[in-house]
């Protein structure tokens, strides 16, 4: 007997094409003109010549052509890598308990400032093909800039994949390569495609640095070089025609591969809730053979020593500070700003001895002029920690306003949201020369470096509150509509809570694009005569760099900006993200 | 023979303070052309002793067999149906009710012949490649249903399948069940559904097994002799259901007998 054919049941929604363009035209008016007035605008403000650039834009499209390959290089290793490690952490426990801290480290230390060593490895690992080693250096740093949260976007999703479904891929026999097939790889594609966007976005940025830092040893053709060159010489022409090509390459690509795989991948979603009884959870099992013991040991030890240096500093700071009557809420952040400052130059201190010591045993004394520089670490990493808080201050008072903005308004969204995507994934990077050539005069040296931060810092913030704002659930906008919520109540009661831990994941991210943008926004040489050079950690890397014996210096700034990112994620960033976790979610 | 057999079946799990015991001593059978309902108050582990049942999870004492054999890992002749409906939105329709027998590992031809005909079945007809997001909670789980059905088990398991629903799809779609169960053409040789509706365990099933509050155990085992369909509007239904009621408000301590006496049900 056949069931009578959809008698109650009704159809939500016919299944449309697979790839829709809304309005292309439009669409491509926009990007078209995009370039086109931003060189326009360029042309016009920096008094570069139409015929000028026109000569230099088949010189153009080649490199960018070199950069794009190295790009979608580092972008294949990083995908399979992306694969690899997250399926293996997110189906070994025991895998998982190393993997996913050492992830943690990886994606927060910034790779920026490991590029220097990177570069002497891989030329060095092939002597015999001359073209190859700085290649081969220059795409390992762009996958270092793509693949970690492409393999967090794998681990989670892996993770977060809903119970019932790992259950009937069990309960219907699905193994091997078909359960990777069905279930576990479109489980990932979502994320995925989510996070390419902003690992090309993160690697053109990269790829300027990458370029540039490796041009030092044997040149490298690419847009980077082509770019850096270009301003060195303060041939305005060539620079422009740069401009030009990369941004039309970046508008295609958007255009033609994000948009409509991100469209695509909305199918991947899972957002069937049903309401149901609630049954027994299992418990998490903690028991475990003896090398996932082992391995959950290997990882508490890594954090024990970071709080074993960091708690008695705060019980410390706690009883020396502690009033007599109990502290406002204000006064107990304020206590807790003060113990984290005073824990983070104690580890200041101890990096810059432990590599002076380490290098006094090996490789002898230190050069008097390196030492005193040594002697300047805490007082660098202070400048740059300084810095990147009011470039934070100033991203956020740009990024919030013009989240909502975006994301409430209909009109600024379908407007506003292409022009801001295609701004942000331009690599600011290429731009720095230009910082640094026109604008000193005008903000100066700090102010520069404080520019040059806030791009590397601002779009995290931005596209996280975006993000946070347009998933705040529709039913508690609705509550507060009908309880009559003024507008300046449903900002303070709804919005800013709601919008809490998109806060913070973006504040995260942002001081870890933060740290990376450093190491160039400290410290710039743009030709012979145009200098950028203010006291910070980034500096002091890059003079260790390139100056005759300064590896301990370098060293030791590394060590340094490595530990204090560490303790700050440990000490600020994590404590906070659990209590948005806890306090603000809604599900 | 029995086509399963669940003989003193125990499960607990490690708790942070010592072990949390779900269900003890629970033993029934399965019989063929059987239609068994499992209901119980929440957190009793109905779910839990369906996923043994099928071998999902491994009971801590006691064991379970199916035609004989000891059930150690997942069953293939055994196929579930589930409350969220567990289908896969970026697989179609068809590609969900397909699952199963890819895994099976049927010959392509074989596998669009057989998921035609259940899709035709459980009335999908025109809905092959439709994304699961685009049907309704009803048609959902006609999906869900075709995919079970689709590779043809001799027991098919039902975990709350109506609760998602709204109260007029989910009594449809019951219909539509017993429908399928009344045609010998059609797969299951036994159904067993777990649910904490007590009407529609009365309405479906031949035998409801009743279980106790945590840590469940049997608490009875009612028979419907009801001839199908069922009026449930009808004296003998409502005092079965006032029975099974009873037993699951009255009964339930970890250590109470089987059934007390019952007080006789009132005449509406």
């Amino acid at each position: 007997m056949r069931l009578a054919a959809a008698g109650g049941a009704s159809v939500a929604e016919r299944p449309g094409p697979a790839l829709e363009f809304p309005s292309p035209a439009r669409t491509i008016a926009l990007y078209a003109a995009l370039p086109l007035v931003a060189s326009a605008v360029g042309l016009l403000a920096l008094g570069g010549t139409a015929v000028g650039v026109a000569r230099f834009l088949p010189l153009a499209v080649v490199d960018v052509s070199l950069s794009f390959l190295r790009m979608t290089a580092a972008y294949a290793a990083s995908l399979g890598f992306a694969l690899a490690y997250g399926y293996y952490a997110a189906t070994h426990r025991t895998g998982e308990r190393v993997m996913i801290p050492i992830l943690d480290v990886l994606q927060s230390v910034p790779i920026l400032g490991f590029f220097p060593v990177a570069i002497y490895f891989f030329v060095d690992l092939t002597p015999a093909v001359h073209w190859l080693g700085p290649n081969l250096a220059s795409v390992f740093l762009i996958f270092t800039s793509m693949a970690w949260n492409m393999v967090f976007g794998v681990y989670e999703s892996l993770k977060t994949l809903p119970a019932e479904l790992k259950e009937a891929s069990d309960a219907f026999g699905l193994k091997g390569g078909l359960r990777f097939r069905r279930v576990l790889f479109p489980a990932t594609v979502n994320r995925l495609v989510y996070n390419s966007v902003l690992s090309w976005t993160g690697g053109w940025f990269f790829l300027v640095e990458a370029e540039i830092f490796t041009t030092n040893t044997s040149p490298l053709a690419g847009i980077g070089s082509y770019l850096s060159f270009a301003a060195s010489t303060g041939n305005l022409d060539k620079f422009l025609a740069g401009v030009i090509v990369l941004a039309i390459v970046i508008a295609l690509l958007d255009f033609l591969l994000w948009r409509p795989l991100g469209r695509y991948a909305e199918r991947f979603r899972y957002d069937t809730s049903p309401s149901g009884e609630g049954e027994v959870v299992a418990p998490v099992r903690e028991t475990g053979g003896r090398f996932r013991r082992a391995a959950a040991y290997v990882t508490r030890g890594v954090r024990t020593s970071v709080s074993l240096i960091s708690t008695p500093l705060v019980q410390l700071a706690s009883i020396t500070v502690r009033p007599v009557r109990k502290p406002t809420e204000f006064q107990r952040s304020v206590f807790y700003y003060l113990a984290l400052g005073a824990i983070l130059v104690v580890v200041w201190l101890m990096m810059i001895a432990i590599t002076v010591s380490v290098f006094r045993i090996f490789t002898g004394p230190i050069s008097s002029s390196v030492r005193h520089q040594i002697l300047l670490l805490p007082l660098a990493m202070g400048a740059s920690t300084a810095r990147i808080a009011v470039a934070y201050l100033i991203c956020l008072a740009v990024a919030l306003p013009l989240a909502i903005l975006v994301a409430r308004g209909p009109r600024a969204s379908r407007v506003g949201l292409p022009i801001i995507e295609v701004v942000a994934s331009f690599p600011a990077t290429a731009l720095f020369p230009v910082i640094v050539f026109e604008l000193i005069p005008y903000i100066g040296p700090e102010g520069a470096a404080i520019l040059m931060l806030l791009t590397g810092m601002i779009w995290y913030l931005f596209f996280n509150l975006l993000a946070g704002v347009r998933s705040l659930a529709p039913d508690l906008e609705e509550a507060a509509r009908s309880f009559g919520l003024g507008r300046r109540q449903f900002f303070r009661r709804v919005l800013f809570p709601g919008l809490f831990p998109a806060l913070v994941t973006g504040s995260i991210t942002a001081f870890g694009g933060g740290w990376n943008t450093l190491i160039v926004a400290e410290y710039l040489n743009v030709g012979s005569v145009h200098t950028l050079s203010v006291l910070g950690i980034g500096q002091q890397i890059d003079i260790g760099y390139a100056e005759a014996g300064g590896l301990p210096l370098m060293v030791a700034a590394l060590f340094t900006l490595v530990a204090t990112v560490l303790v700050i994620n440990e000490l600020l960033w994590k404590p906070m993200y659990r209590r948005a976790a806890e306090r603000f979610r809604y599900d | 023979m029995a086509l399963i057999r669940v003989d003193d079946v125990g499960k607990s799990f490690p708790g942070r303070h010592g072990t949390i015991t779900i269900m003890q001593e629970i033993s029934f059978e399965v019989k063929d052309a059987d239609f068994l309902a499992i209901v119980g108050p929440s957190g009793c582990g109905k779910s839990t002793l369906l996923r043994l049942i099928q071998g999902l999870d491994r009971p801590t004492s006691g064991s379970i067999s199916f035609r004989g054999t000891p059930v150690t890992t997942v069953c293939p002749q055994m196929a579930m149906v589930f409350q969220s409906f567990a289908l896969y939105p970026w697989l179609t329709v068809a590609q969900n009710v397909a699952f199963g027998l890819e895994a099976l590992e049927w010959p392509k031809e074989k596998i669009d012949a057989q998921v035609e005909r259940y899709v035709s079945v459980t009335g999908l007809d025109g809905f092959q490649e439709a994304y699961p997001r685009e049907l309704s909670g009803g048609m959902r789980q006609r999906v869900g249903l075709a995919r079970a059905l689709a590779v043809e088990p001799a027991v098919l398991l039902m975990d709350e399948p109506f609760s998602a629903l709204d109260a007029l799809t989910a009594e449809s779609l019951r219909e539509e069940i017993l429908q399928l169960w009344g045609d010998p053409a059609l797969p299951p040789e036994a159904v067993v559904l777990v649910t904490h509706n007590i009407e529609e365990a009365i309405q479906l099933a031949d035998r409801v097994i009743v279980m106790s509050r945590r840590p469940s155990h049997v608490l009875e085992e009612v028979v419907v002799d009801l001839p199908r369909p069922r009026d449930r509007k009808s004296d003998a239904f409502y005092a079965l259901t006032d029975r099974v009621y009873s037993l699951i408000t009255e009964g339930g301590g970890p250590t109470a007998g089987p059934a007390e006496p019952k007080p006789s049900p009132p005449q509406v």
